[in-house]
């Protein structure tokens, strides 16, 4: 079995048939479809699982991953999720939000009333704290209604650091000056930390796209935010992952996905909605039937 | 960061339930000069202004455990220190009732919300005295 000195950087040898059984099974527990074709992107995570772990081969490592020893499909799952986002990304849809979807949702509501926003995969926080940011330097209402803001991932490490809300310039880059000292902070490092006050404002928990017991939590958005997390997702996921969201929203309420996915390849209990600013998908207010 | 040469910044608490509500007026305080604190409902206003000194207050009306009505009434009842505060009513409540009872209860001004940043910072500059 010992067949790599410990700590070695290099992995054990994989063969095509033991990635294709870990494929099947990271696509059980988390929905994410990976392929051969993805090879080396597995091969990276895997070899820095097994080291960190101290496990000898692979074969070792997956017994470790189907028994959840010490968590770690947890860990495996951060290491496999993608968390490279930005301040203001795809701001055409915060514009949308702003001049167009938070009208038609706040009409329905007294003053005063809740208005529920969800970013769903949330990563490190830069997309739940835009939306926040985006309200209050674009919303003249922003103070008329009780916005929640909810941030959910699966992976446990993001949430750690949206909690903490600790960014580079890279994530800035898109905020003005101005923004970025009304509401950061710089400590040590060249770093920005987010207000105190926004931090506390959203609330940050795990969530899983395909798990119904998980989403079954999840009720009443106004607004959800579910960008560039569908892709990864094979059809039959990908049409879970929506029907999930659709449960969660507020009759009449919307959904925006990112530039390259379309809900009307994935699902046909949404309707699509043009504004100037970006197409969207929303829940009809009532089933017809 | 204390320069005693500076005079003081006019100190405000920003009372609302709304943690978004209270960042954006805290924000806009703070951006024109203000120093800003801050409590969720009337009871935790009414801890922080018998602990330390403000200039302003200003409060929400709907609130739970305290709302802006009642913390109202308890501070123009307190000690002569408290219950000569400013305060400054910002509500979505916008009837007629309900701004001839804060003038009643002794706010000193009445705002209905939505307040843009540069009308809620003018407003509070009138109330302090202090100005831009």
């Amino acid at each position: 079995m010992d067949d790599s000195k410990g700590g070695s950087s290099h992995a054990a040898h994989i063969s095509p048939e033991q990635v294709q059984r870990f494929c099947e099974f990271i696509y059980r527990r988390t929905g994410m479809l990976f392929t051969e074709s993805k090879r080396y992107f597995i091969d990276r995570r895997l070899e820095d699982r097994i080291a960190a772990t101290g496990s000898s081969s692979f074969q070792e490592y997956f017994s470790l991953l189907r028994t959840d020893a010490d968590h770690e499909i947890e860990h495996l799952i951060n290491s496999f999720t993608v968390n490279e986002t930005y301040f203001y990304r795809e701001d055409h849809q915060f514009r949308c939000m702003t001049a167009s979807l938070l009208d038609a949702i706040v009409h329905q509501k007294e003053p005063g009333g809740t208005v529920r926003i969800w970013s769903i995969p949330c990563s490190t926080g830069e997309e739940p704290y835009s939306i926040a940011l985006w309200l209050m330097e674009n919303w003249p209402q922003v103070d008329n209604y009780n916005i929640e803001i909810v941030g959910s991932d699966i992976d446990t490490r993001a949430l750690n650091a949206a909690s903490e809300g600790v960014y580079g310039d890279r994530a800035l880059m898109r905020l003005s000056r101005d923004v970025v000292s009304r509401y950061f902070r710089p400590i040590a490092g060249g770093y920005h930390q987010i207000d105190e006050g926004l931090r506390n404002s959203i609330e940050f928990t795990r969530a899983n796209l395909i798990d119904p017991q998980d989403m079954r939590q999840y009720r009443d958005f106004d607004l959800i935010f579910c960008r560039n997390v569908l892709i990864y997702f094979d059809d039959a996921s990908r049409r879970l992952a929506a029907e999930n969201l659709y449960d969660c929203l507020q009759p009449g309420g919307y959904i925006c996905l990112g530039h390259s996915e379309s809900m009307s390849r994935i699902s046909p209990l949404f309707r699509v909605s043009r504004f100037p600013d970006a197409i969207v998908y929303q829940r009809p207010e009532a089933d017809h039937g | 960061m204390a320069d005693t040469a500076t005079p003081a910044k006019a100190r405000v608490l920003v009372v609302d339930d709304s943690s978004l509500v209270r960042l954006y007026y805290r924000t806009a305080l703070e951006t024109a000069g203000f120093e800003v604190k801050q409590a969720i409902n009337g009871i935790e206003a009414m801890e922080k202004v018998l602990s330390e000194s403000f200039d302003l207050v200003i409060v929400d009306v709907n609130m739970p455990r305290m709302d802006g009505f009642t913390f109202l009434r308890s501070l123009r009842s307190g000690a002569a220190d408290v219950a000569t505060l400013p305060a400054l009513m910002i509500s979505t409540e916008s009837g007629v009732q309900d701004i001839a009872e804060a003038r009643m209860l002794g706010a000193n001004f009445y705002l209905v919300k939505p307040v843009a940043e540069a009308e809620l910072v003018r407003h509070v500059c009138v109330l302090t005295g202090a100005t831009l």
